[in-house]
């Protein structure tokens, strides 16, 4: 009877732990650090496989980090100005990375991807959504910007709409100012609309 | 030593049974192949939204729970619950509960992808799709803590306060546990 007990017992722990798990693989994305955090510097691979770390990559005045993706109608809206805020900033050293961390589209459909749309910004593989999981990004697209020091600034949106004719507050754009200009940032959260990251 | 043997069976039994139904969505996933609404169903009709009409809907008196979630066609996990939230509007609407879905698909989609959707699921609950320029205030004014990430359900009480909100595919057992709990209470 004893053995018998200990068997049931057992089945309903894993019963119960597998009925658990259904809901933590979408519920549960950690929370993103605070602004004034510092992001700790990591390394991922590009399209070609080659490992390249945030602080090879990096802006002498800071870094966007880009969570962007192949599918995502959203993501793919921005495409065009994510390429221009790139141009932008990069003459004043800011770099601009984007990190794709969706588990379904891998190294080589993000490098199809980037050339159909001319994205020439270096974009990193996520394996496992280490990074994602790190900085608590939850969509595409979602921006980090952090400073030389990778003192995070802002978190959030691109801007407030994906129809490019329908922008009427640019908060990136007018964080990565508002830092250049060594004036402190109006607005450093702007909660990111988009596809819900594919996590693996 | 057969009590053993017959627990030992029963215990496989149970451990197969629930790796099953911890499987069942991918596989249910794979087999919802969309079909054309028929011709008798009604056409689709998706209202635009804006976040002022939004907070009207949120505040006004009500005598019943209302259920909110937050969609778009682009959305897998969205596309995916849909077909357990149409059951659960079947289950409860007529009797004791509001639905409403808000799409968060572009404006130009309101009278094509997104009806076209709605009719193959045959959702006949009031459907919406939030036109506005920035949709943070909308975000903002249904949860501050919801960071915009679809789908997102909320069950708001007869006070217009939120009890339950699920970020995700959400569980239909879940849910309607919740509203149990909340027609019950509105019933007593």
């Amino acid at each position: 009877m004893k053995n018998l007990a200990i068997l049931l017992a057992f089945v309903f722990v894993i019963a119960g732990l597998a009925a658990t798990g259904t809901r933590a693989v979408e519920g549960e994305i950690p929370a993103p650090p605070a602004i004034g955090a510092t992001i700790e510097d990591f390394s991922l691979p590009d399209v070609s496989g080659t490992e390249r770390s945030l602080k090879s990559l990096a802006g002498k005045k800071g870094t966007v980090l880009l969570f962007i993706a192949v599918q995502c109608p959203v993501s793919n809206a921005y495409n065009e100005r994510m390429e221009k805020l790139a141009e932008d900033y990069k003459a004043k050293g800011i770099a601009v990375i984007g990190i794709n961390s969706n588990v379904k589209e891998d190294a080589e459909a993000v490098k199809a991807h980037a050339a159909e749309h001319k994205l020439t910004f270096p974009i990193l593989k996520d394996p496992g959504n280490k990074i994602a999981d790190k900085l608590g990004a939850s969509v595409t697209p979602e921006a980090y910007f952090v400073d030389q020091n990778n003192k995070l600034l802002y978190h959030g949106r691109i801007d407030n709409s994906r129809n490019a004719d329908q922008i009427e507050t640019s908060d990136l754009r007018n964080a990565l100012d508002a830092s250049l200009a060594g004036k402190a940032i109006e607005k450093t959260e702007a909660k990111a609309f988009g596809c819900t990251i594919k996590r693996g | 030593m057969r009590l053993v043997r017959i627990a030992t069976a029963f215990s496989f039994c149970l451990l197969f049974a629930s790796f099953a139904s911890f499987a069942a969505p991918a596989q249910k996933q794979k087999g919802r192949a969309a079909k054309p609404p028929t011709k008798s169903q009604k056409p689709i009709v998706v209202a635009p939204i804006d976040t002022a009409a939004l907070k009207n809907i949120l505040s006004e008196q009500r005598e019943r729970p209302l259920l909110i979630n937050f969609w778009a066609t682009w959305c897998d996990p969205c596309r995916d619950e849909f077909p357990d939230l149409v059951k659960i509007d079947s289950e409860y609407r007529p009797q004791s509960m509001d639905f409403i879905t808000v799409s968060l698909d572009d404006f130009s989609d309101i009278k094509t992808s997104v009806p076209q959707f709605l009719g193959t699921m045959k959702a006949n609950m009031p459907a919406y799709l939030l036109n506005v320029p920035d949709p943070e205030p909308a975000i903002d004014l249904v949860d501050p803590g919801w960071s915009g990430s679809l789908p997102a359900t909320f069950l708001f009480n007869a006070k217009g306060e939120v009890v339950y909100k699920h970020f995700g595919r959400v569980d239909p057992n879940e849910l309607r546990a919740a509203i149990d709990k909340l027609v019950k209470k509105t019933d007593e």
